[in-house]
């Protein structure tokens, strides 16, 4: 579904959605979602945990 | 006289060869930087090894913890941003058209016309995350997991690489305004780390325990073993992140530095090797400890690195070994004014990298840049030096300043008494007892630390 090439004659770049950029732009945004919501999550436990320990 | 060749036939055969050629060099290129990535890798193993082994057993795990994730974050947050602030700002803080850097271009993926982006990113990455993790080990025992990642993030993906834009980019306004030359990174990135982590550590605060009426109090590592088995492996890994600081051109041209002007793996070879031995040597004789002389192969390799490609061994060698004596000197300097630097990452590297850029200045003034470029000079390196510690730290000191506002940048006392692995990663790193150098914090006399010295 994603491919983004046809045949291999001429090809440069061939990664999935490489003719997509809005599927990119989005790509980029769920990856930067993640960090994000990794750093939350782990001040969430971090809080948690130090409630526990008050 | 049929099957003659022909003019025609002979250059076409020439050509087919030259293709093949070129191929195999932009092949070679590609396997280069591959494993100089690879060996990079090795300096984190290296900071996690030595910054577990320099936490007390109830904190080794979330010293570890916190360096795997810095890696983990910094990678991805290079290829969101960081990539791009390095080809977008060699001119300060205006960008210029930068587009195919970003993470939605099409030059951001497997490419088979493109031979250098993946590979050349991927060796920037790891430079951002060697940044990074500099700042980890000074902040040891007392920070919170999630402020690290945070101060990490924004030293590895965009502080060190904006001051990789001015000092190291071709068209970065250091090199083309001053000359600035600092081939193996002693500035963009050691200087740039290290006054970031001043900064972190003015807002921090020491340890508990660290000072008892205003006397630095010795706080021994739980593994001093593991801690100089770290450094060595992060020496390693350096011949990986120094490798990655030399260019591999493609052509006739051969090997250049970062500025292209030439140089090769051999000039590398000599000054690296010559300053690893001397900070050793510096450092031991300033403090006959293990962990700082084992420190000093760093502080030599640093003190050296601006100019790897211009000094002669044995002043290389001379360079690394007063380093060595002042770079502990300077810590001392930051330990009586309240600084808890847990490992010395202030002094190893960013007073060390400081030094390393005017050195040049100092030493090898006067030598040309590429052509349309202004030499090499005292005033460019003394520029450039002020640069580079400010830029590191005045973002360290804004954001953790930030952060110590939210009452998000330290654990809890309580916490801190307890240790982080048990609070807050419910894991015990040695569950079946058995813990190496348990010792009470005022009475150990392990001698590895500056208050313990003869000098």
């Amino acid at each position: 579904m994603g491919s983004s090439i046809t045949t291999w004659e001429n090809v440069s770049a061939y990664f999935t959605f490489a003719d997509n950029p809005f599927a990119l732009v989005l790509f980029a945004i769920g990856t930067a979602a993640i960090i994000a919501g990794l750093i939350i999550s782990i001040i969430r436990h971090e809080n948690a945990a130090f409630e526990k320990i008050k | 006289m049929e099957n003659s060749p022909t003019l025609e036939s002979l250059q076409a055969a020439l050509d087919a060869q030259q293709a093949v050629f070129e191929m195999h060099q932009a092949m070679n290129v590609e396997v280069f930087y591959w494993w100089c990535t690879a060996i990079m890798l090795m300096i984190h193993a290296g900071f996690l090894a030595y910054e577990m082994g320099a936490s007390r057993s109830k904190n080794a795990l979330a010293a570890g913890i916190k360096n795997i994730l810095a890696i983990a974050l910094i990678i991805p947050a290079f290829y969101l941003f960081g990539w791009w602030i390095y080809n977008a700002f060699p001119n300060g803080f205006v960008p210029i058209e930068a587009a195919a850097a970003l993470p939605w271009a099409a030059s951001m993926g497997p490419d088979v016309q493109d031979m250098g982006t993946g590979i050349f990113w991927a060796a920037f990455a790891l430079f951002g995350a060697t940044t990074g993790s500099i700042l980890s080990g000074a902040v040891i025992e007392r920070i919170r997991v999630s402020a690290f990642l945070i101060l990490t993030i924004f030293l590895g993906g965009v502080v060190w690489i904006m001051a990789g834009a001015w000092g190291w980019h071709p068209d970065g306004w250091l090199l083309t305004e001053f000359g600035y030359h600092d081939v193996g990174a002693s500035g963009v990135v050691h200087a740039v780390a290290g006054f970031f982590t001043l900064g972190v550590l003015m807002n921090l605060g020491a340890r508990k325990g660290k000072f008892i009426d205003g006397v630095p109090q010795i706080i021994s590592p739980h593994s001093l073993p593991m801690t100089l088995i770290g450094l060595m492996m992060i020496i390693f890994g350096f011949f990986g992140f120094l490798g990655g600081c030399i260019i591999f051109n493609g052509g006739e041209t051969g090997w250049t530095t970062i500025y292209g002007t030439p140089t090769n793996l051999s000039a590398f070879a000599f000054n690296t090797l010559m300053g690893f031995a001397g900070g050793i040597i510096g450092c031991y004789i300033a403090t006959r400890d293990p962990f700082w002389t084992m420190s000093g192969g760093l502080v030599g390799i640093i003190s050296v690195a601006a100019g790897l490609d211009i000094y002669s061994p044995s002043l290389a060698f001379i360079i690394a070994v007063t380093t060595g004596i002042v770079a502990v000197q300077f810590a001392k300097f930051l330990e009586k004014r309240g600084i808890d630097d847990a490992v010395g990452a202030v002094s190893v590297h960013g007073f060390t990298g400081v030094v390393a850029v005017v050195l040049v200045g100092v030493f090898a003034g006067g030598t040309p840049n590429a052509e349309g470029l202004p030499e090499i000079s005292f005033v460019g390196q003394l520029i450039g030096a002020a640069v580079m510690g400010l830029m590191g730290f005045v973002p360290g000191y804004g954001l953790s300043f930030l952060l110590k506002k939210a009452n998000s940048l330290r654990v809890p006392e309580a916490c801190e008494d307890i240790g982080i692995d048990e609070v807050e990663l419910l894991a015990k790193p040695y569950p079946e007892g058995g813990v190496p150098a348990m010792t009470d914090l005022t009475t150990s006399e392990v001698p590895n630390k500056l208050a313990n010295s003869e000098t």
